[in-house]
Parts: structure tokens; C-alpha cells; sequence
């Protein structure tokens, strides 16, 4: 796995995929929706996806004396890499917003969605909708991903949405505390359990159908 | 002999085209040729035997392992060249070749460095650099460098001007002599005419011929030219 992540890091990759988890500095804009700032994480590595589809990527792997899953599951591994890192500087950006910064400023009025674990919950769902939707809509031909990135979109604009209207919902405030709260943790624990059953699901159906695939 | 590839009853249908019944065997240090028009079924066939494609029936044998289970440990003895559509046409060859090799423990660094120097490649370039010619010569050396013993070409002479098409067959010709089996296909028979030893016939999916280049009994484009000529009126 690791020589085909090396490959997926210095071969396939598009450099945006590094670069645009720089968005994830969004955490730290008042009456805003920050949580879009995890969906242009995905939108650099959907550029990957789009380098590799141009330079016969999936091709030049397939023939690699490798296993025709193992194809996917560097797509994957590439994919977690990058949202790992995504993830891991959020966890040091909600940090420094919830111990240092607190109420202080705009933060304390914020109407928006406020970074703190709640935040890193919903995060995650909307990387395991990419791993799930996009993904997993891209190795259906191991070509086409208009739709599946459609798709995506849509989706995530709901959750977006709903992860906003949630916390103004009377007894939900705490979701939107920059103080911690067992509420935040549930939504969390929440993140964290749907990240890992789409993702699963979504690597599983990705190797089912990129093994139909005629390339 | 032993045979390097052992092909048997291969189908694939499409909606507007099927291989039917495709079989053909080539031995090590052979050289076949594997001809027919565009759009006979070469490049399908190249594809099935390489688990591109899924065959609905039949039977690949590379070395006398079956091709579906044993995918990855042939493709460690196998080098695979396509003349037109290559791969990471912008990233430079020696990034390339520095991640290709990772992936086989076969690979002979002394050896990559001479077909470097023997075919002219500057590792400085990228593919979309290359002639066609210099890009089908990367793609055989790599393939050599992991000491793959049967070389898989589709259409490596198209698009090459006369001088490289020679040159490439003079390689093909050495590698043989090497013990390398070379399937090749193409639909330019004068290739076959100075390297080939075997030929594999195929039109609309079928296989017409297989056997020696001498067993064809007259010239290949006649013989190319006898099965398919029919008349056109404009």
C-alpha cells in the first residue's frame, strides 16, 4: 500500500489537492459557513481525480503488477491522506478557537456555525459523502464524474444547510457553543461513525464496480 | 516448446461487435504478428488477455498460469506498449520510471540505464516530449528493465516513420534472440514481412489464420488481401 500511495502522492496527484486544504482556515471566519471549507478539501482531491482521468492514470495503474481492487484502494488511501491532514490542522484550528478565542469578538454573536466539535463532526460527514457519492460514482466507468460530483454538491449543501438551521433549533444551542458540550460530542461520535461507514461502503462498492469495468 | 501465452476460445461480445472463439499460442523467443484491419478486434483481444477487458468466455495462459487468478504475478513478467495513447504525458520520464519501478522487485537499474543510453532517451523529458517512436522505445524500456519476457505491443509501428520502424523491428529481432516472445499487432504487413516467425489473422473478431509466417504459403498482404478485398462503387 505503500509504494501505491507513494505512486497516487508523486505521480497522479494535483498539487491543488495540497493546496486547497489551506480552506480549512474557513474555521476561523465569523458569520460564515465554515463547514464549506471540508467540502473544497474535496474539491482539491476531486482535481486529482480529474489529472488522473487526463493522463490515463487508471490505465497505467491496472497494468502495474498489482490487483485490479488495489487500484481503488489507492485512490483511497490518497484521499484519506489528504483529508487526515484536513482533519488534524481543524483539530489545532477548533482548539485554538474554543481555548483561546472563545466569545471573543464576533465569535461571542456568531450566528453562523462556530468551530468547535460539533464542527469537526459534520466535517467528517461531509468526507465520507465524498468518499461514498463521489468515489464511489467515479469507478462505476473509471471515466465520467460530472454526475457524481453533481450529486456530491447537492448533497453536501444540505448537510451544510441543516448543520446550520440545527443549532437554532430551540435546545440545540449548545451544538453552536465555542465551550464544550456533551451535545458536541455526540455529534462528533456521530461524524466519526458515519465517516467510517461511508467511506467503508464506499470503497467496497467502488472495487465491486471498477472490477466490471471495461478500460 | 513451453508456450509463453496459450489463448483458447476468448469471447467478447459488444453491441455492435464480438471476439468469437479467438485462440493463439506463441512461444518464447517468437515473434508474432498479430494482424487484421482496423477495427478487426486487435486491440480488444490485447485488452482481454490483460484483464482490461472481461472476456465473457475462454481461456489465457501466460506461462502456464491462469490469467484471472494469477493477474498480478504476470504482469510482473510482462511489459505492455501502446504506441498512441500513453500515460502521464506531462510528468518527466524520470519521475515516471522512479515510481514504476517501485512496483517490481525484478528491476534491473543497470539494465534500464543501458536501454536508456542505447535508445537516445533523455529522462530529462516528458512522454509528450518523445516522438512516437522514442515513447514506444520508453515503454519497451521499462518493460525489458523488469526483465519482462513477453512484450505485449499495440501498434507499435503506427505512426513511426520508415527508419524507426526499422530500427524497432531490428530491436524486436534482438530481443528475441534474447529468448523475449513479441506479440505485436498491426495492420502494416511489410513489418511482419522482415521479423515476424508466427502470424495471428483476425477479422470481424474471428481468427482466420494462426500459425507460421511460412504457413501462410504466399506473401502476408496477399493473403491479408485475398480474404478481405470486395468490391466498392462511389
Amino acid at each position: 500500500m505503500s509504494k501505491l500511495l507513494a505512486k497516487e502522492m508523486r505521480l497522479s496527484a494535483s498539487k491543488l489537492s495540497y493546496i486547497f486544504i489551506v480552506f480549512t482556515l474557513m474555521a476561523f471566519i465569523p458569520q460564515y459557513p465554515i463547514l464549506v471549507g471540508a467540502f473544497f478539501v474535496c474539491f482539491g482531491i476531486f482535481h486529482s481525480f480529474q489529472t488522473a482521468r487526463e493522463s490515463n492514470d487508471i490505465v497505467y495503474s491496472s497494468l502495474l503488477p498489482i490487483a485490479k481492487r488495489d487500484v481503488v484502494r489507492g485512490k483511497f488511501a490518497f484521499t484519506l491522506v489528504i483529508q487526515g491532514i484536513a482533519f488534524a490542522v481543524s483539530i489545532v484550528f477548533v482548539a485554538i478557537r474554543m481555548l483561546v478565542a472563545g466569545d471573543a469578538g464576533p465569535y461571542g454573536f456568531n450566528a453562523m456555525m462556530n468551530a468547535n466539535l460539533a464542527y469537526l463532526g459534520y466535517m467528517l460527514i461531509i468526507f465520507g459523502l465524498f468518499n461514498l457519492v463521489f468515489i464511489a460514482g467515479f469507478f462505476k466507468t473509471a471515466y465520467k464524474f460530472g454526475g457524481a460530483f453533481v450529486i456530491y454538491i447537492v448533497i453536501t449543501t444540505i448537510v451544510v444547510s441543516l448543520a446550520e438551521v440545527l443549532h437554532h433549533i430551540p435546545g440545540l444551542e449548545a451544538l453552536n457553543s465555542n465551550a464544550y458540550g456533551p451535545l458536541q460530542l455526540i455529534a462528533l461520535i456521530a461524524g466519526i461513525v458515519l465517516f467510517a461507514v461511508m467511506t467503508f461502503a464506499g470503497l467496497k462498492l467502488s472495487e465491486k464496480r471498477f472490477e466490471r469495468v471495461d478500460l | 516448446m513451453t508456450a509463453v501465452l496459450e489463448v483458447n476460445g476468448l469471447c467478447k461480445a459488444y453491441p455492435s461487435f464480438k471476439l468469437d472463439n479467438v485462440g493463439f499460442s506463441i512461444e518464447a523467443g517468437h515473434i508474432m504478428g498479430f494482424i487484421g484491419r482496423n477495427g478487426a478486434g486487435k486491440t480488444t483481444t490485447l485488452k482481454c488477455l490483460l484483464d482490461l477487458a472481461h472476456p465473457s468466455a475462454g481461456d489465457v495462459r501466460f506461462f502456464g498460469l491462469d490469467a484471472r487468478t494469477n493477474q498480478t504475478q504476470i504482469k510482473q513478467r510482462i511489459g505492455y506498449v501502446v504506441s498512441t495513447a500513453g500515460y502521464h504525458q506531462r510528468k518527466r520520464i524520470q519521475l515516471i520510471s522512479e515510481v514504476t519501478k517501485t512496483f517490481y522487485p525484478t528491476w534491473d537499474e543497470d539494465a534500464y540505464r543501458h536501454y536508456l543510453d542505447v535508445f537516445g532517451l533523455d529522462e530529462g523529458k516528458s512522454p509528450r516530449e518523445l516522438s512516437e517512436g522514442m515513447k514506444v522505445k520508453y515503454s519497451i524500456a521499462l518493460a525489458l528493465s523488469h526483465r519482462a519476457e513477453l512484450l505485449i505491443l499495440d501498434e507499435p509501428t503506427s505512426g513511426l516513420d520508415p527508419i524507426s520502424r526499422d530500427e524497432l523491428l531490428m530491436i524486436f529481432e534482438q530481443l528475441a534472440e534474447k529468448g523475449v516472445a513479441i506479440l505485436f499487432s498491426t495492420h502494416i504487413t511489410s513489418d511482419l514481412d522482415k521479423c515476424a516467425h508466427d502470424v495471428t489473422y483476425i477479422k470481424e473478431g474471428k481468427i482466420i489464420y494462426t500459425g507460421t509466417r511460412e504457413g501462410l504459403g504466399m506473401p502476408i498482404e496477399d493473403y491479408m488481401l485475398e480474404h478481405e478485398r470486395r468490391e466498392i462503387h462511389v
